[in-house]
C-alpha cells in the first residue's frame, strides 16, 4: 500500500517524465478526446501488429493527472494485446494511478483509457468497412 | 493601480512576499489543474479546491452556510481576515473561488495579480509543506444569491427587456460550431449558439500575456466598444460559469460596474433547456 505522497510521486514522475509520448506513424487509429470542463486533451495512436500485439502512444495537453494517466496507461497496453486491453476499466486504472489523488479528478484520471477505447472501436468499425 | 475603480482588490506579488507570515492574511491557491498545489505553493498558503470544498455534491449548488462556515475555520479563516486568491490559468479558478466566498458576503477577499504563473516566472520561493491553522469560529451569514448570481428566469426576464449580456465563451463556442469534443457528445449541450442578443468577448482578452490584468483604460475600451457599459446591469455566463466569474471580477472590481451578475448555469444550462431562445 503506497503513501500518499509516495501515489503523489509516481503520477509527478508520469508527467515529468511521460512514457510513449508522440505521434505514431501508420496508425491504425487515431483519436483526440477532451473534457469540455477543463482544457484537457489526450490524442491515442494506436496500431495492431500481425502477431495481435499493441503499440500505443499519445500526445496531449492539461492538468497532471490526466496527462499522467495517458503515459501511464500507454506503458499498460503496450505489447498487450486487444483482449487484455479491454478488460481494463476506470476502476483498476484509478487503483493503480493512486485512488487517493485521483479520485479528486474521475473525469480527468480516465480521460486517457476512455480515449483510446474509442480508438479500438474505430479501428473495429474501419476493418469491417474494409472487410465488407 | 492603472486607475482601478477599486484597486484594494488586486495585490502584487510583492505584497504577497511581504505579507506570507502576516497572521491577518490568508493565501488561497485554488488551480483547474488539482495537483498542482501539491507540486509547489506560495508558502504558508492553503488549498481550497473548487470542485470537492465548494460544491454541493448532490444538487448542482455551492455550499450552505454551515457547511462553508466548517470550512473556512478548518483553513483557519476568521472574519477578518483577509483573503488572497491565486490560482493557474490567468487566475480564472481563483476569481470563481472569489466569487463563491462573495456569495457568502465575505469581506475582504483579493486576488494575487498574475497568479500562479507571475510567482513562478518571477522565480520566488515555492512550498510542499501544508500549513496547520488554529481553527476559527467563523459563521457565515445565509447566502445572498441575488445580488451577483443570475439564475435562469433572471436571465429570460433580462432577456425580455433587452439588457446586456457577456457570453465569455470561445468564438466557436458562440457561434454554435462547438457543442463537446470530440467522442464526448454526452459531455456538451444539446444546442450550440448563444442567448441572443449576447456580445461575446472572451475572458482571456481581459488579461496580458504574463497573466496580470490589462489596464483600466484596456479594459474599458475592450468591453465599451461592444456596448457594455456600467451605467447598465450586466450578466455574465460561459458554460459553467467559470470563466464568466473572471469577467464578473473585470467589470466589478477593476471597472466598478455597480450591477453584475454570474449567471452559473451557463450553456450547460441554456443549451439543454427546452423552448428558450437560441441565437447563431
Amino acid at each position: 500500500m503506497f503513501t500518499r505522497q509516495e501515489q503523489l510521486e509516481f503520477i509527478l514522475d508520469h508527467y515529468e517524465n511521460p512514457r510513449h509520448k508522440g505521434a505514431l506513424d501508420n496508425a491504425d487509429a487515431v483519436v483526440e478526446g477532451g473534457n469540455p470542463g477543463c482544457g484537457d486533451i489526450v490524442k491515442v495512436y494506436l496500431k495492431v501488429g500481425d502477431d495481435g500485439h499493441i503499440t500505443a502512444t499519445f500526445e496531449g495537453e492539461g492538468c497532471t493527472i490526466s496527462q499522467a494517466s495517458a503515459s501511464f496507461l500507454m506503458d499498460e497496453v503496450n505489447g498487450k494485446t486487444l483482449e487484455e486491453v479491454l478488460t481494463l476499466d476506470h476502476e483498476a486504472l484509478m487503483e493503480n494511478l493512486g485512488k487517493e489523488i485521483v479520485q479528486q479528478r474521475t473525469r480527468c484520471a480516465t480521460l486517457s483509457l476512455d480515449t483510446l477505447r474509442a480508438a479500438i472501436r474505430k479501428r473495429e468499425r474501419e476493418q469491417m468497412l474494409k472487410e465488407s | 493601480m492603472t486607475d482601478y475603480v477599486h484597486p484594494e482588490v488586486l495585490v502584487s506579488t510583492d505584497w504577497v512576499a511581504q505579507h506570507l507570515n502576516d497572521p491577518k492574511v490568508r493565501i488561497v491557491e485554488t488551480d483547474e489543474d488539482v495537483l498542482l498545489y501539491d507540486i509547489g505553493h506560495v508558502p504558508n498558503a492553503v488549498k481550497i479546491d473548487w470542485h470537492t470544498d465548494l460544491n454541493n455534491p448532490l444538487v448542482r449548488d455551492y455550499l450552505n452556510a454551515d457547511q462553508f462556515s466548517a470550512l473556512l475555520q478548518a483553513k483557519g479563516i476568521g472574519a477578518d481576515t483577509t483573503l488572497v486568491f491565486y490560482g493557474d490559468k490567468n487566475n480564472w479558478w481563483a476569481c470563481y473561488a472569489l466569487w463563491v466566498f462573495k456569495l457568502f458576503g465575505f469581506k475582504d477577499a483579493r486576488i494575487m495579480n498574475g497568479g500562479r504563473k507571475k510567482w513562478i516566472d518571477e522565480g520566488r520561493e515555492l512550498s510542499k509543506a501544508v500549513p496547520n491553522y488554529p481553527k476559527t469560529a467563523y459563521a457565515a451569514p445565509q447566502r445572498k444569491d441575488h445580488e451577483i448570481r443570475a439564475f435562469r428566469n433572471d436571465v429570460l426576464f433580462h432577456l425580455e427587456q433587452k439588457k446586456p449580456l457577456v457570453d465569455v465563451r470561445s468564438p466557436g463556442e458562440f457561434s454554435g460550431q462547438l457543442l463537446h469534443m470530440a467522442d464526448y457528445p454526452q459531455e456538451g449541450a444539446m444546442r450550440g449558439g448563444h442567448i441572443p442578443g449576447a456580445k461575446n468577448i472572451p475572458w482571456a482578452k481581459a488579461v496580458q500575456d504574463d497573466g496580470t490584468f490589462k489596464s483600466a483604460a484596456e479594459l474599458k475600451e475592450l468591453y465599451q466598444a461592444q456596448g457594455i457599459v456600467s451605467d447598465k446591469e450586466v450578466i455574465a455566463y460561459c458554460r459553467i460559469g467559470e470563466r464568466s466569474s473572471h469577467t464578473w471580477f473585470v467589470l466589478t472590481y477593476l471597472l466598478g460596474f455597480p450591477n453584475v451578475r454570474n449567471y452559473d448555469g451557463s450553456w450547460t444550462e441554456w443549451g439543454n433547456l427546452v423552448g428558450v431562445p437560441i441565437e447563431k
